[in-house]
């Protein structure tokens, strides 16, 4: 049991005058830190109140406060697809927030309860324990801190070299050579804090050698301690220690002090911004997009205070760790979009416009354009919405709804693709995207030998939503007739609506066309109203998506499934027996909409399993899978001549599955994408694309 | 400054139509409503005058046709048009292009405008007759098909080109107030958002009568008209024929067809 005695010093020997001035000092850093924090608030504050947001989203602020304190604790999204980095930055999140928590208790005692009260606690055995776990604290940080130089500096990996696909060298804001600057000025300084601590505690060490009650309690701080023996062994004084000290002293203590007082103004700020960002996550951001409130000028966003205080945040969040740059479907095709791009230009954009005492003027705040910090309309249409940046982004920014904002803004301007600007007036018109009449939409059904009930006519246990491509696209109509015929085979009652059927509009939404969104989306509503069944079931992920998701917020609330799920209870059920093993080397194609967006993984890997078949994952799968190309209304844009596509990629990803049989895919748009890839990239004859509804029909091949 | 653009709401036909019962129309169920595509392009041409203009210049869309031409109308004050006009009666049914230019004509007189502007053409009927015969009305010089346009609003003329066979170029100037048909790719007309079309729903139409302008029954319509559709039909397709069955049976069966066909001269 160590007594009162043992403990540390702290101003011994400083004249009272020096003791004023670092507090003088450390108060001003606080100011500035202050001053900071409030510059910060300023910003977020000049963005739009938040309006349409989800019912509770203000409410609720402890259940948000714990899920984001779970999330940065277990650094669960950190170390997501990147395990290297989630070790490192989890041993310096740990040794900072003990070594923080270190220096808070000293102050709390020597500056709160001792002054105030006359309680003093740092002392003895809490003393000793106090100092072996910030010695061990500082291994960890700087153990962190050179794993993280280690790999900056000789790893390099390509998602930090911070290269930009949508600038050319020759722009202005080409050049992030400041922001490598920082990272390493960042890593730096938290090494020079931990070691100066470490050679300040061996000097205090030599310094107070004479007293027993430092001396022998040394081993409690064993790296101060090792250093101090080394230090004596080269034959330093308890004197020159002292003086050492004394000096040293200083330099740590301002380079801490400089360190608290730039937070606000370097990436060190992402400790709050991040927590920020992670506490008012949108668990459902790209899935279920906001809603312009009717009395809004102008849809979207065209200034940067237009975007909320929320998305402002999110813009500071911003780590530039990469991921989203790595899992973008468009930056890997070469398209001039990476997401996290999108976010560090609106966010130099942001600093630049509204950190300022005196708000800019209007002109200078569009975020539209070429210029620095603004986002080219090529950028915003390059986007597939396939919500792989929100997914991976550790720190929960929401970048599919910040560029679906933005587009709407585009879309009121007509600031689009003639092709697309086409297919909207069509979708207008028609109610589908592809130009035919409303009365050919059940057209398809012509050819089976057996009538479906017309679900406006007479009630159904299940309404199938066919969508657009399965109705009109002559290769999905083949799989819409087999997948009624599979529903005929386990005596399922379903039905459709005909011509009450309108596109469900996730894509038109995602596009940036609210308006028309809003139309589709009461077409559909008001069909249904008129239709009586139990459940809905959709072939098409887009429209199980919206309205799933999305058409509740219009007054739409529907039990609804993808057909993987109804086709494995069927099967489970034994009403679609299986009779044959059909015995392939297959690969699974997640669609965004149904794994990433709505986390229906495991129904088709089911079935493919009851079917005999044998899944062999892709490397990217499941809530990394790869975007087809197709999403956010791309299916009706051309890419551009010469440049490779998503779909392309994903094809030479399966071709490298040594065997692979058949390329399952459970989407309309992704048959059309992958059956077109599949031969651009010359594997046709290789390897086959199709759904999983016609190998169920091949399993069942005998009874069909 | 004030520009009148006369649009028509023309029909499309849906798969699977039907005649009308009168055999002089198609089933109005079995139709497609839009704005004419020309005159989107003429739309385009007055807005753009109109957003270049300095001093206030005012586009007024015309169109004349029942209360389903409304959407048509919408559509233009959508894209930004001022206001919205509709000449509707029961005795305009039937009329001719030329019975449709005298009530163009009428709002023209009512209105005076400094430019008129109409769709060479419209897509379901094809006349490309009524601007051109507004102009002769109105005693106003004309010119058809303009493929470029320049015209500073207040200016006495305006010059303009049309495009000629074999690749010529007529550039020509006009004095104002005149009458111009506009022809496709003048422009890129804008897209109207779906939002800007609803709000565009709150904006009032104002509905003339032939009374209000002071047009005769007798004027419009059938009795107004020198020109009267007899009837409307699909002319029968040619009659081929799919021989089905094997070699044999598709040999024998043309046999008998020729023989049929040659009767007892064979």
């Amino acid at each position: 049991m160590a007594g009162p005695e043992v403990t540390r010093v702290l101003f011994e020997d400083f004249a009272p005058s020096a003791v004023r001035l670092f507090y003088a000092i450390g108060y001003s850093a606080i100011a500035v830190f202050g001053y900071g924090v409030y510059v910060q608030i300023r910003k977020y504050r000049r963005g739009a109140a938040i309006v349409g947001a989800p019912a509770g989203f203000g409410a609720g602020l402890l259940p948000r406060f714990q899920s984001m304190l779970a999330t940065v604790l277990s650094h669960r999204t950190i170390a997501r697809r990147d395990r290297g980095a989630g070790a490192a930055h989890r041993l310096i999140f740990y040794g900072f927030v003990l070594l923080f928590l270190g220096t808070a208790t000293i102050t709390l005692d020597y500056d709160l309860l001792g002054p105030l009260f006359g309680v003093h606690f740092w002392h003895g055995d809490f003393y000793l324990w106090f100092s072996l776990v910030l010695d061990v604290a500082g291994v960890q940080l700087a153990a962190g801190l050179l794993y993280m130089m280690y790999r900056r500096g000789w790893l390099r990996p390509p998602k930090l070299d911070y290269a930009r696909p949508d600038r050319a060298p020759a722009d202005p804001d080409y050049d992030r050579s400041g922001y490598r600057r920082e990272d390493w000025a960042f890593l730096w300084t938290l090494l020079a804090i931990v070691a100066t601590g470490y050679v300040l505690e061996a000097l205090r060490l030599v310094w107070l050698a004479g007293r027993p009650s430092v001396w022998e309690q040394r081993w409690w701080s064993p790296v101060g301690a090792l250093l101090a023996q080394l230090m004596r062994g080269a034959g330093m004084s308890e004197t020159t220690g002292g003086q050492w000290r004394r000096d040293l002293w200083w330099f740590h203590g301002l380079l801490a002090l400089l360190f608290i007082a730039l937070i606000p103004f370097t990436k060190v700020k992402h400790m709050f911004t991040a927590a920020g960002s992670l506490m008012f996550r949108d668990p459902l951001a790209a899935q279920r997009l906001s809603r312009v409130p009717p009395e809004q000028k102008q849809p979207g966003v065209q200034f940067i205070t237009d975007f909320n205080w929320k998305q402002l945040l999110n813009l500071d969040a911003c780590t530039k760790c990469g991921r989203c740059h790595e899992a973008c479907p468009a930056r890997a095709a070469g398209a001039p979009l990476s997401p996290r791009d999108v976010i560090l230009s609106l966010r130099e954009f942001a600093n630049r416009t509204l950190e300022s005492a005196q708000l800019p003027p209007e002109a200078e705040l569009d975020v539209h354009g070429k210029g620095p910090g603004q986002v080219a309309m090529e950028t915003l249409w390059a986007c597939r919405t396939c919500m792989a940046c929100v997914e991976v982004c550790p720190v929960a920014i929401e970048h599919v709804p910040i560029i679906v904002q933005m587009r709407r803004k585009l879309v009121e301007d007509g600031q689009m693709d003639p092709q697309l600007r086409k297919t909207l007036q069509t979708i207008h018109k028609t109610g589908n995207s592809f130009g035919e009449s409303r009365r050919k939409r059940a057209a398809w059904t012509k050819t089976l030998p057996f009538a479906v009930k017309d679900a406006r006519k007479e009630p159904v246990d299940v309404l199938w939503f066919v969508g657009d491509y399965a109705s009109f696209d002559p290769r999905n109509q083949k799989v819409s007739a087999i997948f009624a015929a599979l529903l005929r085979e386990a005596g399922v009652d379903y039905g459709i609506l005909y011509e009450g059927e309108s596109n469900a509009g996730n894509d038109v939404r995602r596009v940036g066309e609210e308006g028309l969104y809003e139309v589709l989306a009461e077409a559909n509503i008001g069909s249904l109203a008129s239709a009586s069944f139990n459940t809905i079931v959709t072939t098409d992920p887009h429209s199980y998506n919206t309205i799933r998701n999305e058409y509740p917020d219009f007054g739409g609330q529907y039990p609804i499934q993808h057909y993987t799920t109804l086709l494995l209870q069927l099967m489970q059920q034994g009403r679609l027996p299986a009779v044959r093993s059909l015995g392939l080397r297959v690969t699974f194609h997640d669609p965004c909409h149904l794994g990433r967006f709505n986390k229906g993984y495991e129904a088709p890997r089911e079935i493919l399993r009851l079917l005999g078949c044998e899944l062999v994952e892709m490397g990217r799968s499941r809530a990394n899978s790869f975007c087809c190309g197709a999403g956010g209304g791309r299916i009706w844009i051309a890419d551009p001549v010469g440049q490779d596509k998503p779909a392309h990629n994903r094809m030479r990803e399966a071709a490298a599955i040594a065997g692979l049989q058949v390329y399952v895919v459970s989407c309309p748009k992704d048959l059309t994408m992958f059956e077109d890839a599949l031969k651009s990239t010359g594997n046709e004859g290789r390897f086959v694309v199709k759904e999983l509804i016609e190998l169920v029909r091949d399993a069942l091949n005998g009874t069909l | 400054m004030k520009i009148l653009v006369a649009v028509k709401q023309v029909a499309a036909l849906d798969e699977d139509f039907e005649i009308r019962a009168d055999g002089r129309d198609v089933e109005a169920d079995f139709l497609l409503r839009d704005l004419n595509e020309w005159d989107d392009y003429s739309l385009e041409e007055a807005m753009r005058i109109k957003e270049a203009a300095t001093t206030p210049v005012e586009v007024v869309v015309v169109c004349i046709g029942p209360a389903d031409a409304d959407e048509a109308l919408r559509k233009c004050l959508a894209k930004g048009a001022d206001r919205a006009i509709r000449v509707w009666d029961q005795a305009i049914e039937g009329s001719d292009p030329i019975a449709i230019a005298q009530l163009i004509a009428a709002v023209a007189r009512r209105e005076a405008p400094e430019m008129l502007f109409a769709g060479v053409q419209s897509s379901d009927h094809a006349f490309a007759a009524t601007g051109i015969a507004t102009a002769a009305l109105l005693d106003w010089p004309h010119a058809a098909v303009v493929t470029q346009l320049s015209y500073s609003p207040g200016a006495s003329s305006a010059v303009f080109r049309r495009e000629l066979e074999g690749g010529l170029l007529h550039e020509m100037q006009i004095d104002c107030p005149a009458v111009l048909t506009i022809q496709l790719g003048i422009n890129t007309p804008r897209y109207a958002s779906l939002r800007s079309i609803k709000q565009a729903a709150a904006k009032p139409i104002e509905v003339l009568s032939l009374a209000q302008l002071g047009v005769p029954d007798a004027a419009v319509g059938e009795s107004g008209s020198l020109s009267r559709v007899r009837r409307m039909y699909v002319p029968q397709k040619g009659r081929a024929q799919m021989i089905e069955g094997s070699s044999e049976q598709r040999a024998a069966r043309l046999a008998q067809i020729i023989e049929a066909f040659a009767g007892g001269a064979a």
